[in-house]
């Protein structure tokens, strides 16, 4: 069970690093957002669930459940909060086509 | 095997710093922070699922997802009023 933890919390370690390289690698915003917002959630998930088998606490445990719930329901509305905030302010085209001003435009 | 994930959490820690820092407007600057917080937030459970008081230090977690998530909301609607 010790050894189960300890490859939790390494492979949602892991999941963190690969959200950081797609955050500097990844070549617009709504991109980065996608490595920034999802990456680290599973991670968080993956490492409580490692810390609290490791700690092995009721107390722990139930902490650990609210940090999970509370970054469940808070990482999305704080992206889609920070899309539509930056979508109103610059055009990105996304595969050379910016799809929505296009539909926008049209009237649909 | 702690050394391991804190190396890992330094590398992904490092490139949202890095886009803190360079991100050309201040969305990608949001994102850097946010991810950064999330890294972080992740490095106390890691460190704490190893000390002695483990469920003590837990509860500093759920301070910083709360502060993290209330920064973003916050700076979003800046950008929303003010622009880039």
């Amino acid at each position: 069970m010790d050894t189960f933890a300890e490859v939790l919390l390494i492979l949602g370690s892991a999941l963190a690093m690969i959200g950081g390289i797609g955050v500097v690698r990844f070549g617009d915003l709504f991109s980065r957002m996608h490595a920034a917002a999802k990456a680290p959630t599973l991670a968080l998930i993956l490492v409580a669930i490692g810390a609290a088998i490791e700690i092995g606490t009721l107390l722990a445990a139930t902490t650990l459940a609210l940090v999970v719930m509370l970054q469940l329901l808070s990482s999305p509305v704080g992206a889609h909060a920070l899309s539509r905030a930056s979508r109103r302010q610059l055009t990105i085209p996304v595969d050379d086509v910016d799809e929505l001003t296009r539909d926008e435009r049209s009237g649909a | 095997m702690n050394v391991v994930a804190m190396i890992m959490l330094s590398i992904g820690a490092a490139g949202f710093v890095y886009r803190l820092v360079r991100g050309p407007d201040l969305p990608d600057r949001v994102v850097g922070l946010d991810g950064l917080l999330s890294v972080i937030v992740i490095g106390i459970i890691v460190a704490a699922a190893r000390s002695d008081n483990g469920s003590i230090t837990i509860e500093t977690v759920l301070v910083a997802v709360f502060v993290g998530f209330v920064g973003t909301a916050a700076l979003a609607r800046f950008i929303e009023r003010r622009g880039n």
